[in-house]
Parts: structure tokens; C-alpha cells; sequence
């Protein structure tokens, strides 16, 4: 008996929310479509004017002999190229991507909460986080960048009224990330590490021999310092957040982390589109002429 | 003194209308009637084939336009928009060594709106690599890629890339000295890979430097097989999007 009323009552507030959810509810037909139907109208006029006001590039016939300078990527894969000047290839151009699709896809694995769904930004500390995220991603990079451009050597002239050449040799080895590799006395054994025929002895196994030499200064600038810098610092940074009680789930550290990577896509993009003239040297957007063969 | 209602007769309109959309012609195509009652609104999205896409109620707040800013709608409306100027510019293409510069030349010269459709094909596809990198953004600030959605959001990344791979091979088409070397620039970073970096590349352009091969090669991607692979990725995106019980909400 008891049990029944309890039944009943549990059927009508499970009735009764279903009812209000029905009455937030409206239909597709004309609300949704309505405003699709909009959007796409506006989207084809935009499209539209854009295409009657500019017209699409088109250079010379294509010429294997002749290289412009700068021979750029499209301007979405401009982040890369940009990656591709500060270390070795093989990371900036395939490492680095790959590896970032996959940390991309795996979010919703390592984030499994349910908290803030279907709310812009909804979670406590998001905005907060979202702009430090971003910030140290901009400022970072930035940094990363006028140093590897030795921009530090053309500001220490311009405050201290010497020349670019005047940059005293002992320092010669912070002129840029490259200069440590240059510029540094290493012995030169470091420079030519057979592992081949030291350490993989794969002859011993009837295997080919390997002849694989490492060049561990240049390891160190190509390899080494840019996956230290990727991997370090985004690191540090969610450990600072962690610290001063800013990010405390793991939802607010895949906040900072995401903000991040796309403050640094973008900065990147645009870096790679606007500041990179004649042989991918550092300008600025109005100085830069057309690329020249 | 009584007065009596007297049908009112029917007006021209109404005649006209039954004329129109009451006979079997009509009805043998659309199911429903006009959809001016909620039963009608329903079933007119429950029995169109591409209005069924959506479900036929929604919650208020998923109409706010700032909730999603119809980023995804609108990265396959540009999908759509590219597929027909794709066509329409794949009637004047030929992708040969020989023929490709001198096809877009006389596209843009002697093609009557040759150049509009170009422009538009252009401008749509680096609409759509924004819209769905934008997309990508909505989604992932309004945690909308939480359980049960993470699959779908696998989904979109792999969505991500085969926008990205479309923009780029289409990016060689016009064979000018920009398409050739972001073309060469761009594979040579897929050929820096560690040991399949080289075999890749191979494959990618069919020799080892960008050339005839290359041209059909990523024409045949361009055209056919990735806008399949979208497609299918696409209707897999869309039906998951309805499974798991439409836009993400608070719960």
C-alpha cells in the first residue's frame, strides 16, 4: 500500500518534469529553421560580395626552376613552417602535428566529468583560466620567437647606441637558439657520436649494419631545446596554476592547456602569413615586398 | 429576432490552395500538409529526408544563436556551396601539365562568371577551414565533447583533417608558381618524417618532386576520394549528434 503511493507520487514528479522540459522545448519547424535558413542566406551574400570584390591570386605558370623568396605553405599550414624554422624537420613538419591531432582527440578521454556542459565556459575559474592560458601561450612564443631572430641583439644596440656587430663574442653563443650549436666549443668526438658501430651493433645480430652519427650539438638546438620548450612549459604552466589554486579539476587544466595551444596556433599563423619576408627573416607586415624568383 | 451563421463561402485563396497542394500529385511527394499547425511543423521535419537532420523539437536554448553561432551548420553549408562550384569548375578543368594554367586563364577571361565561380570555390574553402576550426573551439568551450559525446568529437578532429587535406590539394589545381611551391614546401615537411617520411612523400606525389603526378593525384583526392571520406565522416558526425541526444546541455 505504502509502496504503491510512493510508485504514484515518484510517477507524477517524473511526469510533471517531463512536462516542464516539454514546455522549454520549441519546434524545429519554423524556430530553428527559420534561423538556419538566415544564416545561410547571409553566409551566401558575404561569400558572394567577397567574391566580386577580390580576386582569387593567380601568379605565373608553375616553373620547378624558379623559387620565389619566400616560398610559403597555404596560409593554414604556415603554423608548421614556422615550427620548421626553430628545429629539426622531421619534428616541426610531422612530430609536432601528429602528436598535437592526437592529444586533440583524446581531450574528451582524459577530461570524463560532466561538469559545465553545453554553457559557454560555465565551470568556476574558466574565463580566468582561459586568459592565462592565452597569455603566457601569446607571450611565450613571442619571446621564443625574437630570440630565435636574434631581435635581443638588434634591442641591446638600439638601447645602448651600438651596432648589431658590437655584440661581444663571449656572448656570441645566446645570439640565437642556432649560436649554441655555432658558436659554443664543443669537443669535436660530440660532433660525430657513432652510434652505428658503438652502441646498435646490429651486426652482431646478422642484422645490416647502422651507420647512424649523432651530431649531439645539433641535436641539442634542433631536438632537444624545442621538446623541452613544448612539452616543458605547458607543464610548468599548469603546475603554476595547480599551485596558486587556479586549476583544481582536470577539465580547468584542459581549459588553460587548449587556450593555450590555440593563442600559439594562431600567433603562429599569423607570424608565419604577415612577419616572415625574404628568406623567412623576421619583418614587419609593411615592409615586406612581394616574393621575388 | 434570431440570427442564424451561415458558412462563409470559400475565398479564391482557399480554392486556389486546394487546387495547389490537395490532390495526389502533390501529395504523392510531401506527406504533410502546410506546416502552419505543430502537427504539421512535426512531420514536415520527420518525413523530409534532409530536414530530418534535425529533431523535430529543441530545447530554447540551443535556438540562441550565440550558443553555437551555427558554426557547424554553417562549415557544411561551405561544404555544400563547394561541392557545386567544384563541379561547375571541373567542367572547364583538365589537370594536365600541358592543360591546368591555361584552363584557369581561360576560366577567368573567357568562362562567362568563370572568375565568380572561381572566387567563390576560393573564398568558401578558406571560409570552411575557419568555420570548422571555429567549430572546433564552440565545441570544446561549451564542454560539449563530454560523455557521451567524446567519440563525436574524435569524429571532428578527424573532420579537421580532412578539411585541412582537401583545402591542400585543391591548393595545387591552378598549377601557378604559388600552388607549385606551397605544394613542394608543404610535402617536403611530410617528407622529413622519421623512416616514412620519404616512402609518404613518394606516394603522395607520385615521383620525387611535384610534377604530372602529382597534379592527378591530388586532383583524384581533391575531387572524389576525400569529399567521399568527408561525406561518410560527416553523416557519422550528424547521427551521432542526434544518438547522444542533440546539442550538449547542463545537466
Amino acid at each position: 500500500m505504502v509502496s504503491a503511493t510512493q510508485e504514484q507520487a515518484a510517477s507524477q514528479a517524473v511526469r510533471g518534469r517531463a512536462k516542464r522540459q516539454r514546455d522549454e522545448e520549441l519546434l524545429v519547424w519554423p524556430d530553428l529553421v527559420f534561423i538556419e535558413f538566415i544564416a545561410a542566406v547571409l553566409f551566401t551574400i558575404t561569400i558572394f560580395s567577397l567574391s566580386v570584390a577580390i580576386n582569387a591570386p593567380l601568379l605565373d605558370r608553375a616553373n620547378p626552376t624558379v623559387t620565389p623568396n619566400p616560398a610559403k605553405a597555404p596560409w593554414y599550414f604556415l603554423n608548421l613552417q614556422e615550427l620548421l624554422l626553430h628545429m629539426h624537420p622531421a619534428l616541426a613538419g610531422v612530430i609536432v602535428p601528429t602528436v598535437a591531432l592526437i592529444a586533440l582527440g583524446a581531450i574528451p578521454y582524459f577530461d570524463r566529468s560532466n561538469e559545465g556542459q553545453g554553457e559557454w565556459l560555465s565551470t568556476p575559474r574558466a574565463w580566468p583560466l582561459t586568459i592565462l592560458g592565452a597569455t603566457v601561450g601569446i607571450v611565450g612564443t613571442t619571446l621564443l620567437i625574437l630570440w630565435d631572430g636574434s631581435k635581443h641583439v638588434v634591442l641591446w644596440a638600439k638601447l645602448t647606441g651600438h651596432d648589431v656587430s658590437d655584440w661581444p663574442t663571449k656572448l656570441n653563443w645566446l645570439r640565437s637558439s642556432r649560436s649554441l650549436q655555432t658558436e659554443v666549443n664543443w669537443p669535436d668526438s660530440w660532433r660525430h657520436v657513432p652510434l652505428g658501430s658503438k652502441v646498435l651493433r646490429t651486426d652482431l645480430l646478422g642484422l645490416p649494419k647502422i651507420n647512424l652519427n649523432v651530431d649531439i650539438p645539433a641535436m641539442v638546438v634542433e631536438q632537444i631545446i624545442p621538446v623541452s620548450m613544448m612539452v616543458g612549459l605547458p607543464i610548468l604552466l599548469s603546475l603554476f596554476a595547480w599551485k596558486i589554486g587556479l586549476a583544481r579539476t582536470r577539465r580547468d587544466h584542459m581549459i588553460l592547456q587548449f587556450s593555450g595551444f590555440i593563442a600559439v596556433y594562431v600567433l603562429m599563423t599569423i607570424v608565419g602569413t604577415a612577419f616572415r619576408g625574404q628568406g623567412m627573416e623576421l619583418f614587419y607586415p609593411w615592409q615586406i615586398k612581394p616574393p621575388v624568383s | 429576432m434570431a440570427t442564424r451563421e451561415r458558412p462563409q463561402s470559400r475565398s479564391l485563396g482557399d480554392r486556389a490552395y486546394d487546387i495547389l497542394f490537395h490532390n495526389a500529385l502533390w501529395r504523392s511527394i510531401f506527406r504533410s500538409g502546410y506546416p502552419n499547425t505543430p502537427r504539421n511543423q512535426m512531420l514536415v521535419v520527420a518525413t523530409n529526408v534532409f530536414l530530418h537532420l534535425h529533431p523535430t523539437r529543441i530545447h530554447r536554448t540551443h535556438v540562441k544563436i550565440t550558443h553555437t553561432y551555427c558554426l557547424g551548420g554553417l562549415s557544411f553549408f561551405l561544404f555544400l556551396g563547394l561541392t557545386i562550384s567544384g563541379v561547375l569548375l571541373m567542367f572547364y578543368y583538365v589537370p594536365s601539365v600541358e592543360r591546368a594554367y591555361e584552363d584557369i586563364l581561360r576560366l577567368e577571361t573567357d568562362v562567362r562568371f568563370g572568375i565568380l565561380m572561381r572566387n567563390m570555390h576560393r573564398w568558401m574553402a578558406h571560409g570552411m577551414v575557419i568555420m570548422v576550426l571555429m567549430h572546433m573551439m564552440r565545441v570544446f568551450y561549451t564542454g560539449a565533447y563530454k560523455p557521451p559525446r567524446e567519440f563525436n568529437w574524435v569524429v571532428g578532429v578527424v573532420l579537421l583533417v580532412l578539411t585541412l587535406l582537401l583545402s591542400f590539394t585543391g591548393y595545387l589545381l591552378p598549377w601557378d608558381q604559388l600552388a607549385f611551391w606551397a605544394i613542394t614546401v608543404g610535402t617536403n615537411m611530410v617528407g622529413s618524417a622519421p623512416i616514412l617520411g620519404e616512402p609518404n612523400r613518394f606516394a603522395l606525389i607520385g615521383g620525387y618532386e611535384v610534377g604530372p603526378s602529382a597534379l592527378i593525384r591530388f586532383y583524384t583526392l581533391h575531387v572524389i576520394a576525400l569529399p567521399l571520406l568527408a561525406a561518410t565522416f560527416m553523416a557519422v558526425h550528424f547521427w551521432r549528434i542526434r544518438r547522444d541526444g542533440g546539442l550538449a546541455r547542463p545537466l
